[in-house]
């Protein structure tokens, strides 16, 4: 039984793990600030450059969301396409695989 | 991954838009075929692209103390190609780029490359190194995957060295600094990313074997020996 839902556990003690690291190095570094990768980059460019961030202008322009609020409604809206898409095919294929097994078993 | 907007000399831009485009347009090419030869193949892109959607929506924290995000991109590359991959990752980084200023329209060229093409293109080689040996298909898939999500983050700090390499040291040394800050950032992601879609896959080989069969992802030998044990 166990030995069947080791991909199952595995996945969990994965993530698990991820979340104590996350604390950990929360609690330990209390300069981290938990930017994106992406600012931290640019940061670097500017450190490079010696330009100001500032001075990096679109070069074409761009719409930002005006507020972290909305980011995050338009991320979410993001991750639910994908989830309904997800679980519409799993759905349909549960269905699938149920109506041929009736279909043999009749 | 994404280099922001304003933030790629518009010589590179173009250089990367150039080299993004031709592998969509035959990313375009293939998925009309793959569509036209079998309709059954239709909901599978739809899980693997789904799961780009749904995890290069998870800003997730590090142990570098700054936060980045896992691709998604292994299990469409594996199952499609990095041809098509680079289709469905060029539709989401074009909403990212258009509705969350993630990216530009500037950049899109260079992340496409980096996401789209040369991360599952690093994933898809390593599946076909590994597909016809006896290493077991999760093991494939978790390793396929996780580099396709790192290889991405290697690509980005490659893209910015070469724009914007060190006074100190050049090209070399800025990589260096680069990688430190995508690709160190990435690992932890990568790792947890690779596992979480090898347990997909076992969803998908339990429900819909047949079409993994059918487009010669996996033997049925493999495919079978993978439904008893796990």
């Amino acid at each position: 039984m166990a030995k069947n839902y080791w991909l199952e556990i595995l996945a969990v003690v994965a993530i698990l793990g991820f979340c104590a690291v996350f604390l950990y190095t929360s609690s330990t570094m209390k300069d981290a600030v938990f930017a994106g990768s992406d600012n931290v980059g640019s940061n670097q460019i500017a450190e490079l450059t010696g330009k100001p961030v500032e001075s990096f202008t679109p070069l074409v322009p761009q719409w930002e969301p005006p507020s972290g609020e909305i980011e995050a409604c338009l991320f979410a809206f993001q991750a639910a396409v994908g989830g309904i898409i997800v679980g519409g095919v799993f759905g349909y294929w549960l269905g699938q695989k149920k109506s041929l097994t009736e279909a043999k078993s009749n | 991954m994404h280099i922001m907007e304003g933030f790629l000399p518009w010589q590179w831009c173009i250089i990367w838009w150039l080299v993004a485009l031709p592998c969509l347009a035959y990313g375009v090419w293939r998925l009309k075929k793959v569509m036209e030869a079998d309709r059954e193949a239709l909901p599978l892109l739809g899980v693997t692209g789904g799961f780009i959607f749904i995890l290069s929506s998870l800003k997730l924290p590090s142990v570098t103390g700054s936060c980045s995000h896992p691709t998604g991109t292994g299990l469409s590359a594996i199952c499609f190609g990095p041809w098509i991959t680079s289709v469905i990752c060029a539709i989401v980084l074009l909403f990212q780029a258009l509705f969350l200023a993630h990216g530009g329209l500037s950049v899109l060229g260079a992340n496409i490359v980096s996401m789209g093409i040369v991360g599952p293109l690093v994933g898809y080689t390593i599946y076909r190194l590994l597909k016809d040996t006896s290493v077991n298909i999760y093991l494939t898939i978790f390793l396929a995957t996780a580099l396709a999500d790192l290889f991405t983050y290697v690509v980005t700090s490659f893209e910015l060295a070469l724009a914007y390499p060190a006074q100190v040291g050049g090209f070399a040394s800025s990589f260096v600094m680069f990688m430190a800050i995508f690709a160190l950032t990435q690992v932890p992601l990568a790792i947890v990313e690779g596992i979480v879609l090898a347990l997909v896959f076992k969803y998908i080989v339990a429900l819909k074997p047949d079409i993994l069969i059918r487009m010669k992802i996996f033997s049925e030998n493999q495919i079978n020996a993978a439904r008893g044990e796990a």
